[in-house]
């Protein structure tokens, strides 16, 4: 089986480590003899995003981030098209702003989104910058997971109407979402855009798990989560688990209601 | 009211020093007895700044040394720390009741973020300026707001920049300093040089009007020769260049002359061109940086080697991406069989993301030639993560305690490379020392 992937803007959007989701994904694919193809997509480049079966777009700082702004907004028919035949959105921190309708730069610079979502991201106030590592449980079609990563953000998304997960410690989406009300990111079954990096799926394998499914689920619509043979290593649960002792946290996600 | 805080720290840093303290406190109290102690000082000689992200502490002792050699009565925060507390402190220390800094040089290394609550206030001549990388982002936040809080106290500045003329982000510092004159360093292309970067990299687009910029080559991560399609920004002409390049020696030409320095790596062959170019500017002689490099410490934690019988083992501490990338080339050029053991904790002090471990190019080490990698640390786990979706196939393990780590490297391997977050080293160090028995 194949997995075709396009890496929007690899070289500008790699601020947080962003290569190693990437690397899981095509070291979990391989491990399940699937061949994980990567495409890297940079300004300017000819592509048709809706030939492939996974996009990932990661985060950049401000400046760099603005200078892709004019070719991805070029974009917005093909990507429209990409979603309408179920090409997969794996969307972090710069990558999902540029998703919804506007954010603001940390100079109140207001910048147009490609508007597939209702969310927005306004700057925050002063000392209001959500940084630390944070703890969600993701409901994500039926499949409950925990999810671990860092998160280091200034603007403020608000009005998700989906979001990806309740927060268990941390921020999320805004700041004064707070420890309790937070919620993080944005789920809706064809774009999955969050704050987590860390990077997000070395120490989350069943989210990378989850993504592989939803990108073969474009031409194997009958194909499911439990398909994908359990991966025997140690590390992650190593990982997981000095986070999660922290703050006394189980490895298991809670149902939350939503 | 300057009289008195200078009284208040001379004073202070007496009574801390007989109580073994010291440190910023002599200065904390100043700037609490007088906010603008710093600008009542006065100068004899010339003032030199030293910023960037890395290698400013040992370009700031080199420049030290190097007028010490040539015979000045220097002054500089050499023991203290980098930021305004700790500067003030180095300052008052060694000034005199009128106020008088006693020095004929003054040379300060200074935090990046700092810099903006020290040039406008004391008459700088010289600001020499390494280069700019990512660095424990959450602690820094984003790089362009550091480099524009730089950026922001030079339209005033009279004195000397001194630039990497290979690191956009600090030849950028000129555009804004019109009454400064620039000089800048750098290197031409070398036998390391290569033409795809491949390593985390800042600085993609033009400081002046925004244009991907285009590299004829790199040297390291984004320091290379640079050049904007849009507007011409690039490269400019070098002050000083070194030429001759030996990464294995450690040696390298200049005016003709072969010198061999202290510490590895291309970057420390930038920290030796930014010596020479204050040497430059102040017209000191050529011995004096011949003997200002004889007589160097080797830093802590910079490739410190621990020898015993027929095992060595060799520390390396590690900040960040390009820092680490430097000491993976290091560890990738020794070819003989070894062990690894990584330590990395997420302490406040090591930057609590430790997320660049993927932008560490790890897979340098993974060779045959590595036999086994231990990871221990407060984030060990997600160290052997990124060991295991690098896809190493040697000998992979998480040890709790530093030591047991160190004496499993020991056992599988006479030659063990441990590189370490700033909150490990020393515990490292203290354990490559029992471990090894020396």
């Amino acid at each position: 089986m194949i997995v075709k992937c396009a890496w929007m803007y690899h070289d500008i959007m790699d601020l947080y480590g962003d290569k190693g989701n990437i690397m899981t994904l095509t070291s979990r694919a391989k491990s399940r003899g699937i061949d994980f193809q990567v495409t890297t997509v940079g300004i300017g480049q000819e592509a048709d995003l809706s030939d492939f079966d996974l996009v990932f777009m990661g985060g950049g700082a401000d400046k760099e981030q603005v200078a892709l702004i004019p070719d991805l907004l070029s974009r917005k028919d093909n990507i429209q098209k990409a979603l309408d035949e179920n090409t997969f959105f794996l969307l972090i921190c710069g990558g999902y702003q540029l998703f919804g309708q506007y954010y603001e730069t940390a100079d109140k610079e207001k910048i147009e989104g490609l508007k597939f979502a209702d969310y927005y991201t306004a700057t925050g106030k002063a000392k209001s910058r959500c940084i630390g590592n944070i703890i969600i449980d993701a409901p994500l079609d039926g499949i409950n997971l925990r999810l671990i990563g860092f998160e280091n953000h200034g603007g403020q998304t608000m009005n998700v109407a989906h979001p990806l997960g309740k927060v268990v410690h941390g921020y999320g989406n805004s700041f004064d979402g707070g420890f309790d009300g937070g919620f993080e990111g944005y789920y809706d079954g064809h774009i999955l855009g969050t704050y987590l990096h860390g990077p997000l799926l070395p120490k989350n394998g069943q989210l990378a798990d989850f993504v592989l499914t939803k990108a073969i689920q474009k031409r194997n619509p009958e194909f499911t989560f439990d398909q994908l043979a359990p991966i025997d290593q140690p590390w992650e649960g190593i990982a997981r688990k000095a986070l999660l002792d922290r703050w006394k946290l189980e490895d298991r996600a809670e149902v939350h209601n939503n | 009211m300057s009289k008195l805080s200078i009284l208040a720290a001379k004073t202070s840093f007496k009574l801390l020093s007989l109580v073994g303290r010291g440190g910023s406190m002599p200065g904390t109290i100043a700037l609490k007895v007088d906010p603008n102690s710093l600008s009542k000082l006065h100068f004899r000689g010339p003032v030199i700044l030293v910023t960037g992200t890395n290698g400013k502490t040992s370009t700031a002792n080199m420049i030290s040394s190097l007028f010490e050699k040539a015979g000045k009565k220097v002054v500089s925060n050499r023991k203290g720390d980098n930021l305004k507390a700790g500067i003030t402190s180095a300052l008052l220390q060694n000034t005199k009741g009128d106020g008088t800094v006693d020095a004929d040089v003054v040379v300060l290394e200074v935090d990046e973020l700092n810099v903006r609550h020290i040039l406008p206030f004391i008459p700088v001549s010289v600001l020499v300026v390494n280069n700019f990388f990512r660095d424990q982002l959450d602690r820094a936040r984003e790089m362009e707001q550091l480099i524009e809080s730089i950026e922001n106290v030079l339209p005033d500045f009279k004195g000397t920049l001194v630039l990497n003329g290979n690191d956009p982000n600090t030849v950028r510092l000129a555009l804004k300093a019109p009454h400064a004159k620039a000089m800048y360093f750098g290197l031409d292309r070398t036998p390391y040089s290569f033409t795809e970067s491949r390593e985390a990299s800042e600085g993609k687009f033009c400081p002046r009007c925004n244009t991907k910029l285009e590299y004829e080559y790199y040297q390291y991560s984004h320091i290379g020769k640079f050049h904007c399609p849009g507007c011409g920004f690039e490269t400019p002409e070098f002050d000083v260049q070194l030429d001759q390049i030996d990464l294995n020696r450690q040696t390298f030409d200049y005016k003709g002359h072969r010198f061999q320095g202290p510490y590895e790596g291309m970057y420390s062959m930038y920290n030796y061109a930014a010596v020479l170019t204050v040497l430059e500017k102040y017209n000191l002689p050529l011995s004096a940086f011949e003997k200002m490099l004889k007589d160097a410490p080797h830093p802590a934690g910079r490739n410190e080697r621990f020898k015993k019988g027929n095992k060595e083992v060799v520390l390396n501490l590690v900040k960040n991406p390009t820092g680490a990338n430097e000491v993976m080339k290091v560890i990738e050029r020794d070819g003989t069989k070894k062990a690894i053991v990584i330590v990395l904790n997420d302490h406040e002090q090591d930057g609590t993301d430790v997320s660049w471990i993927y932008d560490t190019q790890f897979e340098k080490f993974m060779n045959p030639q590595t036999s086994a990698v231990i990871c221990s640390g407060t984030r060990a786990g997600d160290m052997a993560l990124r060991m295991y979706y690098g896809n190493f196939q040697g000998d992979l393990s998480v040890e709790s305690s530093i030591e047991s780590a160190v004496n499993k490297a020991l056992e599988k391997s006479d030659t063990v490379y441990v590189v370490a977050t700033y909150t490990a080293l020393l515990p490292s160090r203290k354990a490559i020392m029992k471990e090894l028995n020396v």
